[in-house]
C-alpha cells in the first residue's frame, strides 16, 4: 500500500516535533526514517500508525485519507522498541492476538488460528518456542515474535520503531538480514525508524533523512551517501572531517563572504596522501597509524593550522605509499572537500542551500 | 594463584559469617519479642477471653440477633464499598497512571486525605453535610431520606475511608507498566474494551486483588467514622466493631471478645489470603 504524507505538522504543547512534512512511499518500499534522536522520526512514524493524531496536514493511503481514522482502521502492523510482548500470554497467545480479538464474523476458526500462527511462527523460525512465556526468550528472539505478532493481522503497512535499538551488535546484524529477507518474502510496504547511519544504508531501499522535526533528503543509500543534500545529511552519514575558517580557506578557491559563514566537510577516504608535495597538499604530520584490518586509519596534524583530521586508506594503498610512521610529514590532498553554509542552531530551520561543490584547486 | 586468591577473598567473609548468628538472633529475637507483646499476646487474649465461660455461651454472643443483625451490616456495608472503591480505584489508576494532565499531583494528595485524616474527622463531616441541621439536610429531608445514623450514612463513611487502598495499590503497579503492551494491542485490532479486559486487567490482577483484600479488611473493621454517623440504634445500625464496643460498655466481656473475636478471624483470614496472593504473585 503506498502511503502520501502531505504538510503534517504535529506539536507537543508548544513544541513541534514535526514540521510540514512532505513524504511519498510507494507500495512495497522499504523505508528507513534517519535522524538523531529528537529529529521527529518515531513521531512520524506513530502519525502514521495513528498512535498520534495530526495537527495539520493529511496522511493517505492509496488514495483513500486516512488523516482522521483511528489505528484499528489503517490495517497497520506495529513494532515497538521494546518489544512490549504481552507478558501474561504465551508466544502462541501473543501471535493469536490479532486473529482472537476480530468480531465474531470477521473472526477464523480455532484451527484456522493454529494454522496460522504456526506458519507465522515457522516464518520467524521460533515454532518450537510456541509455549513459552516472553520472559523466557532472549531479546532476539522477543523482537522476531513482536514481528510475527504484527504480521498476523495481514497488515498493509509495516511499521517498526527502532526495532533492533535494544538488541547488541551481533544480533542486530543478524536480525537485519533477516528483516531484508522477510521484506523479500512478503514484499510489505515497510517503515523503519533507526538513528543508525548504518543500519538505514544498509538495509533501506529509500532513506529519510530527518533533523528537527523536517526532512533533509530522500533518496537512495547510494544518493543519500554520494550526493548529500547539505551539511547536516553529509555529517550524519559516515565518518567526517569538519574545517572551517582558515583551514577551510586555505583548501579551496572560495570568496571569504563575512555574510556566510562556510563549513567545508570531507571523509577519511577521500583524502589523497603522498609522500610529496605536488602543488595541491598541505603538509601534515602524521600523530596516529593504526593498520589494523583492511583499511589503515591515521591522524594527522596540519602544519598550517594546527588543525587534526583522519584519514583512511586500504591497506594496498598503504604499502604502495610506502609505510609512514608516526610524525612523519605527509602532503594532504583535499580535492573532494564538500563545501556548506554554516548550520547554526538559531537558524537550522532556514533552508540550507550547497554553496559549492565539487574540485576546487587549493593553494599552499 | 587463582586458587589463594579464592581463599583470601573467603576468609574476612567467613570471620564475618562467624559473627552472623548473634546479630541475627538477636535482630530476630527482638522482633519476635515485639510481635509477641504487641499482637500475638492481645490476640491470644481475645480468644481465651471469649472461650473463658465455655464454647455454648460463646455461640450464644454471636447469635442473638442484635450481633447477627450487626453481621449482617458489616457483610452489606463492605459489599457496597468495596465494589464502589474498586471501580473507582481501577479508573482514577488508569488515568493518573496512563495520561499526562494539570493538576496530577493534586489528584493524587486528594486520594491520600482518607489515609490524613482521622476517620472520626471524616464521620463528622458526614454529619455536617448530611445531618438534619447539616448542609444538605433539608433537601434530604424534603425528599423523606435518611442518610445520617441509618445505613446509608454507615456506607458512605466507609467508602470515604477506604477509598485510597486500591487507587494506591493499582498507581506504581500501572506506572510501571507503561502504555506499550495497550498500545499493542490497539494496533492489533483490539477494541478498547478488548484491551481493558485482556491486557490491562491481566497485568494489575495480583495488585487489584491485593487493594481489594486491604480494603475490604478496613472496610469491615473501621470504627471511628461509622461510630460517628452511626447513631447506635443497637440491631440497626449497629456494625461488628460497634457492636462490639457496646458490649463493651455494658461489662457484657464475654459476649464482647466472642463478636471481637469473630472480626479477629476475619482479620486473620485476609491475612492468610493475602500471604497466598503474595507468594503467587512472586511465583
Amino acid at each position: 500500500m503506498g502511503i502520501t504524507i502531505t504538510g503534517v505538522t504535529k506539536k507537543f504543547g508548544a513544541y513541534p516535533a514535526v514540521k510540514d512534512i512532505n513524504l511519498e512511499i510507494p507500495t512495497g518500499d522499504f523505508v528507513a526514517l534517519l535522524g538523531p534522536s529528537g529529529s521527529g522520526k518515531t513521531t512520524l512514524l506513530r502519525l502514521i500508525a495513528g498512535l498520534e493524531g495530526l495537527d495539520t496536514g493529511s496522511i493517505i493511503f492509496n488514495g483513500v485519507d486516512f488523516s482522521f481514522k483511528n489505528v484499528k482502521e489503517r490495517k497497520v502492523g506495529f513494532v515497538f522498541q521494546h518489544y512490549a510482548l504481552f507478558k501474561h500470554m504465551t508466544i502462541f497467545e501473543n501471535v493469536a492476538f490479532g486473529l482472537k480479538v476480530r468480531p465474531r464474523k470477521l473472526r477464523p476458526s480455532r484451527s484456522e488460528i493454529k494454522d496460522k500462527v504456526l506458519e507465522l511462527l515457522r516464518l520467524v523460525q521460533l515454532e518450537h518456542l510456541a509455549d513459552r512465556y516472553p520472559s523466557q526468550l532472549s531479546g532476539g528472539q522477543r523482537q522476531r515474535i513482536a514481528l510475527a505478532r504484527a504480521l498476523a493481522v495481514e497488515p498493509e503497512v509495516l511499521l517498526l520503531d527502532e526495532p533492533f535499538g535494544a538488541l547488541d551488535a551481533k544480533v542486530r546484524q543478524e536480525l537485519r538480514h533477516w528483516l531484508r529477507e522477510i521484506h523479500r518474502k512478503l514484499n510489505i510496504t515497510t517503515v523503519f525508524v533507526t538513528h543508525d547511519q548504518e543500519e538505514a544504508l544498509e538495509m533501506a531501499d529509500t532513506v529519510v533523512v530527518m533533523n528537527h522535526g523536517k526532512i533533509e533528503q530522500i533518496g537512495s543509500p547510494a544518493e543519500v551517501y554520494e550526493r548529500p543534500a547539505n551539511a547536516f545529511v553529509y555529517s550524519f552519514l559516515g565518518r567526517v572531517n569538519e574545517f572551517r575558517g582558515a583551514a577551510l580557506y586555505n583548501d579551496v578557491a572560495i570568496a571569504r563572504d563575512s555574510a556566510v559563514e562556510a563549513v567545508g566537510y570531507i571523509r577519511p577516504h577521500e583524502i589523497g596522501l603522498s609522500r610529496f608535495s605536488n602543488g595541491v597538499g598541505i603538509p601534515a604530520e602524521a600523530s596516529h597509524v593504526n593498520a589494523v584490518g583492511s583499511t589503515v586509519r591515521v591522524v594527522l596534524k596540519r602544519l598550517d593550522t594546527e588543525d587534526y583530521f583522519e584519514a583512511e586508506l586500504t591497506s594496498g594503498n598503504f604499502r604502495e605509499l610506502g609505510p609512514f610512521h608516526k610524525g612523519d610529514i605527509l602532503y594532504a590532498d583535499f580535492t573532494n572537500i564538500v563545501v556548506f553554509e554554516a548550520i547554526t542552531d538559531s537558524e537550522h530551520s532556514k533552508e540550507r542551500e550547497k554553496v559549492t561543490v565539487g574540485a576546487f584547486s587549493a593553494f599552499t | 594463584m587463582i586458587a589463594r586468591e579464592h581463599v583470601h577473598l573467603k576468609s574476612p567473609g567467613a570471620s564475618r559469617f562467624a559473627l552472623a548468628p548473634i546479630k541475627k538472633w538477636l535482630l530476630i529475637g527482638t522482633a519476635l519479642g515485639f510481635l509477641g507483646i504487641f499482637i500475638l499476646i492481645p490476640l491470644i487474649a481475645v480468644f481465651t477471653e471469649a472461650l473463658k465461660k465455655g464454647i455454648e455461651l460463646y455461640f450464644a454472643a454471636i447469635t442473638e440477633p442484635d450481633a447477627l443483625s450487626a453481621i449482617k451490616l458489616t457483610l452489606i456495608t463492605a459489599a457496597i464499598a468495596v465494589p464502589l472503591n474498586t471501580i473507582f480505584g481501577v479508573i482514577a489508576a488508569w488515568g493518573i497512571a496512563k495520561f499526562n494532565f494539570k493538576g496530577k499531583n493534586i489528584l493524587i494528595t486528594l486520594i491520600d486525605i482518607p489515609f490524613a485524616v482521622s476517620p472520626v474527622i471524616a464521620g463528622l463531616v458526614f454529619v455536617l453535610l448530611y445531618g438534619s441541621n447539616g448542609v444538605l439536610g433539608p433537601f434530604i429531608e424534603a425528599n423523606n431520606l435518611k442518610i445520617i445514623f441509618s445505613v446509608p450514612g454507615i456506607v458512605l463513611a466507609t467508602t470515604f475511608v477506604t477509598f485510597p487502598f486500591v487507587v494506591r495499590e493499582l498507581i506504581p503497579i500501572m506506572q510501571e507498566q507503561g502504555t506499550e503492551e495497550e498500545q499493542a494491542a490497539i494496533t492489533l485490532g483490539a477494541s478498547g474494551w478488548q484491551m481493558f479486559f485482556r491486557v490491562t486487567l491481566p497485568n494489575i490482577k495480583w495488585g487489584l486483588l491485593y487493594g481489594v483484600i486491604l480494603c475490604n479488611a478496613r472496610a469491615m473493621g473501621e470504627f471511628g467514622a461509622v461510630s460517628v454517623v452511626s447513631g447506635h440504634i443497637r440491631g440497626l445500625t449497629n456494625t461488628l466493631p460497634l457492636h462490639v464496643e457496646i458490649l463493651y460498655n455494658e461489662y457484657n466481656f464475654t459476649a464482647s471478645f466472642a463478636v471481637a473475636s469473630l472480626l479477629a478471624l476475619l482479620a486473620l483470614l485476609t491475612l492468610v489470603f493475602k500471604s497466598f496472593l503474595e507468594w503467587k504473585t512472586k511465583k
